[in-house]
């Protein structure tokens, strides 16, 4: 196998200008005179200390949409609109749980997104997976499973992919 | 022994997210910046781009009406762009690698995915500072060169080779 060449990946490059870039940047921040790396990191945590603290309150509230969101779903029928909705409050949550320090939030909605991602719709055993996907992640809030939570991070992502291989194989 | 000065950067967060944009416009403040101009959706971002005139966006990718890639086109091509060179960088929980392409070619500067920390945050806009690529311009597309610098342009866990 041969590495494809630029302009077989970038057809575009074969009639192209190159425009130096203004690099306004490196006259607006010298590298030096400012906090070490470390400072700085240090500084942004302490300052989102509180944010931090808020998190699981206002995450409930996402929760409980996609619980809602989940139980609309109903007996007639899901729907590509109901997926999407799902899918929709689902990234979010992925995004937002590990950034507030919940990460194995953001392992169960990243697990959640990858399940709904390009479905139409979901049958019975399909919407077993989702809802199993919500009640893993009331548990973590409910045990307050905080930072990186060891073995846990790396088992989670892995039993959650086994739920999903097991329906889809199964489909 | 110290590290960059961001206290001259003005930084626009635009994110549909309140509670991201406060995290990051946190972060950033922690980092030494001092001023952030947070908006929640692309068109209040490209309203405001004139007035702030920012040194740097960082937008989201998931925005109700427009997107952060048709965002970051707006501002790459437009003809009202106030700045096609503007750094951007796109924090998105988007992870797969063929939406780590389509944020590329769409004229991105760096690829951050949530969940955001500060570490990742900080070495990102290092990295956008220190970016000494080119702008390619042809008929299909307008941004950063992307044969140079691909996985350095790539923040975060990758997801994709854990699963």
């Amino acid at each position: 196998m041969t590495a494809a060449s630029a302009t077989e990946r970038f057809p575009e490059m074969a009639d192209y200008n190159m425009i130096p870039a203004p690099r306004r940047l490196q006259g607006k921040v010298p590298k030096s005179g400012g906090p070490t790396p470390e400072q700085a990191i240090r500084q942004a945590l302490d300052l989102a200390e509180d944010l931090m603290d808020e998190y699981q309150g206002w995450a409930v509230d996402d929760l409980d949409k996609l619980w809602r969101a989940f139980r609309d779903c109903g007996d007639i029928g899901v729907t590509k609109d109901d997926v999407n909705r799902m899918y929709r409050i689902s990234h979010g949550i992925r995004g937002h749980g590990g950034s507030f320090g919940f990460p194995l939030i953001s392992s169960a909605g990243d697990s959640l997104c990858k399940f709904l991602d390009g479905r139409n719709t979901l049958g019975k055993g399909e919407l077993e997976v989702v809802s199993l996907h919500i009640l893993v992640m009331k548990a973590i809030f409910r045990q307050d499973l905080k930072g990186p939570c060891g073995t846990l991070a790396d088992d989670l992502p892995e039993l959650l992919l086994a739920l999903r291989n097991k329906i889809d194989l199964a489909g | 022994m110290s590290g960059y000065d961001f206290s001259n950067l003005r930084i626009m967060i635009c994110d549909d997210s309140r509670q991201i944009r406060s995290l990051v416009n946190t972060f950033l403040h922690g980092f030494g910046v001092k001023d952030v101009l947070e908006v929640k959706d692309a068109e209040q971002a490209l309203a405001e781009m004139a007035q702030f005139d920012p040194d740097l966006i960082i937008t989201d990718w998931n925005m109700a009406q427009t997107s952060g890639l048709e965002f970051v086109k707006r501002v790459r091509t437009s003809d009202e762009s106030h700045d096609p060179f503007l750094p951007i960088i796109m924090l998105t929980g988007y992870t797969e690698i063929n939406r780590v392409e389509m944020a590329r070619d769409s004229g991105i500067s760096a690829f951050l995915a949530k969940p955001v920390s500060a570490n990742s945050l900080y070495k990102r806009l290092m990295a956008v500072v220190d970016d000494e690529r080119s702008f390619i311009r042809s008929n299909e597309f307008f941004g950063p060169d992307r044969r140079s610098g691909r996985r350095q342009s790539f923040g975060g866990d990758d997801r994709r080779e854990r699963n």
